[in-house]
């Protein structure tokens, strides 16, 4: 091979001034204009389409460790939701709500002209995902909800106090406080350590507290997010063949949500994976795959 | 994905940010996915393309072919920045990356504004290490030992003796679950690297170098790979050296933040 080929470009000279370079004028990654928003995302793969929705603090990468086995079945596309890397954004302008990222994925799937697809959401992205199964059904084929955020209310959790602000929602607003202030590892810190316990950011590699980072302003947003409860008959509206997953090990509100919401959407199913917390498809890829791609092909 | 179609195979990349573009190339059984601890502080400056070499990840390849080659690695990545046409461009390689984004300089200098290379692979030459092995190197012999085992199926075991042969004995099994899994993803790419025909760096290569170079270690990083970034830097001529505190051969996500401050200093200085 001749690796000294011509190159198809008129070569700048090596000192030519770096503003003479010309930089590409479309937007990077793959994107789609959804709602007045460039939405990106990654998509890899064929087969079934099966689009991913990222939780809070996370992005598109957050797939990363079941893209390989997944692929090998279908057509993976993981978003970035409104705001979130690769956005740099600055926790302001522009709209950031449960209601908008909804609307955004309704738009983004009907963009995407697939047919109905499979929708995997996990954390907040799983709660986005059951509104768009409950608005959308016709738009969606399986619903994979791994460990979805929000709260209960008093129709699913006769104890639950409607309009009292929950303790995790004061503890995200002093969060998004201390990264308003600048101190963006401390609101981290405190966030972390508000869902899975003291200690929690200490112990995280530096590559996944890094992807934190890259979205920490979007828990300014956060605080506006306005995220109603779920209700029963919210549940019981859910018409998509629904798989919920979980970490066997995760403690607090997320598992009682999903095995009270799984109790109430029609034949659904629950799988929980041993030793696993709440960002079980990172701790147990393979586990995970295994029960998505079996969940998926049934 | 996005593709560039280059000698004739579609090679996918990532593209986030705007400014000065920087090209990374990922090492030994990486691909895009390796560089995301360093994309946001990064594309905060730069247009960074993060791309996958010809067989790895999102291919699943079998490990069934002729062209997994040092060559055709390097040739790929000197097409691809051309296809991209956006003039000059940084180079940075990790590892084996490295030994990539080093041969393209070697040949089309013309093609980069600065280089940067992360702990880059390979063996020295009698000009560079007068105490050379005779070949196969160690480092060889490890690899063929891997693929064997991805060969018949001991995945995990083929990545736990390449992984401890680089970061220590017990180095895999300490790895976290994600990061084992990408590396799985590209496992069969190990049978192509038996015979990928590197060949061994020689003090003229080192002294043909026209670009702005930054070498870049972790201080914990010990053996051949360590070796090898100390003896090359000497003799390439606009070369810097830092070594990231705390950070051994994958130092890019054990220290993102410290990894991209020297990134981002070397590239706008």
């Amino acid at each position: 091979m001749d690796t000294r080929a011509k190159p198809a470009y008129d070569v700048p000279c090596i000192l030519a001034p770096l503003a003479l370079i010309p930089h590409p004028a479309e937007p990077p990654m793959q994107t789609l204009h959804v709602n007045g928003y460039d939405m990106a995302y990654l998509d890899i793969g064929h087969g079934p389409p099966l689009v991913c929705v990222h939780g809070s603090l996370c992005d598109f990468r957050i797939w990363s460790p079941v893209l390989g086995p997944l692929t090998r079945k279908h057509r993976v596309i993981a978003v970035s939701l409104r705001h979130f890397f690769p956005e740099h954004w600055d926790g302001h302008d522009g709209s950031y709500s449960i209601a908008q990222h909804t609307a955004d994925m309704i738009d983004f799937i009907e963009k995407l002209d697939a047919g109905p697809v499979d929708l995997m959401g996990h954390s907040r992205g799983g709660h986005v995902s059951f509104r768009v199964a409950q608005r959308r059904p016709e738009l969606l084929r399986k619903l994979i909800l791994a460990e979805p955020g929000g709260e209960l209310d008093p129709t699913l959790d006769p104890g639950a106090k409607p309009g009292a602000p929950s303790p995790l929602a004061a503890r995200f607003a002093a969060s998004a406080e201390k990264i308003a202030a600048g101190d963006v590892d401390g609101g981290l810190k405190f966030f972390m350590e508000a869902l899975e316990g003291p200690g929690t950011w200490a112990r995280l590699p530096a590559t996944p507290k890094q992807l934190l980072r890259d979205n920490a302003y979007t828990l300014i947003g956060q605080v506006r997010d306005n995220r109603p409860p779920f209700s029963r008959a919210d549940a019981e509206a859910i018409e998509n063949p629904t798989l919920f997953i979980g970490g066997a090990n995760t403690k607090g509100m997320l598992p009682q949500v999903l095995h009270t919401l799984a109790k109430h959407v029609k034949g659904s199913q629950i799988a929980m994976i041993p030793g696993a917390t709440h960002p079980m498809f990172e701790q147990a890829p393979q586990k995970y795959c295994e029960i998505v791609l079996e969940f998926l092909a049934g | 994905m996005q593709t560039l179609h280059v000698n004739g195979y579609d090679i996918a990349y990532l593209e986030v940010g705007a400014g000065q573009p920087l090209v990374c190339v990922h090492g030994t059984l990486g691909d895009f996915r390796t560089w995301s601890a360093v994309l946001g502080p990064l594309s905060r400056q730069h247009r960074v393309i993060s791309l996958s070499l010809r067989r790895f990840f999102p291919e699943h390849w079998d490990g069934v072919g002729d062209d997994y080659l040092m060559a055709q690695h390097v040739s790929d990545v000197i097409g691809f920045i051309e296809k991209l046409g956006s003039g000059q461009v940084d180079l940075m390689g990790h590892s084996r990356g490295g030994h990539l984004a080093f041969r393209v300089a070697c040949q089309r200098p013309e093609l980069l504004r600065k280089l940067i290379l992360a702990e880059p692979g390979g063996e020295l030459d009698s000009s560079l290490d007068p105490a050379v092995a005779p070949s196969p190197s160690q480092r060889a012999a490890g690899i063929a030992v891997s693929a064997e085992k991805v060969k018949n199926g001991d995945i995990d075991g083929g990545l736990k003796v390449f992984f401890d042969g680089i970061e220590g004995d017990g180095a895999w099994a300490r790895l976290p679950a994600a990061a084992k899994q990408q590396l799985r993803d590209n496992a069969f790419t190990l049978i192509g690297q038996v015979g990928e025909n590197r060949h061994p760096y020689r003090r003229t290569d080192a002294e043909s170098i026209r670009t702005p170079t930054l070498f870049i270690g972790g201080a914990e990083t010990r053996g051949a790979l360590a070796a090898v970034h100390g003896a090359l830097a000497p003799y390439v001529p606009f070369a810097k050296t830092a070594m990231i505190p705390g950070g051994g051969h994958w130092m890019f996500e054990q220290a993102p933040q410290e990894f991209c401050k020297v990134v981002l200093d070397f590239l706008a200085g």
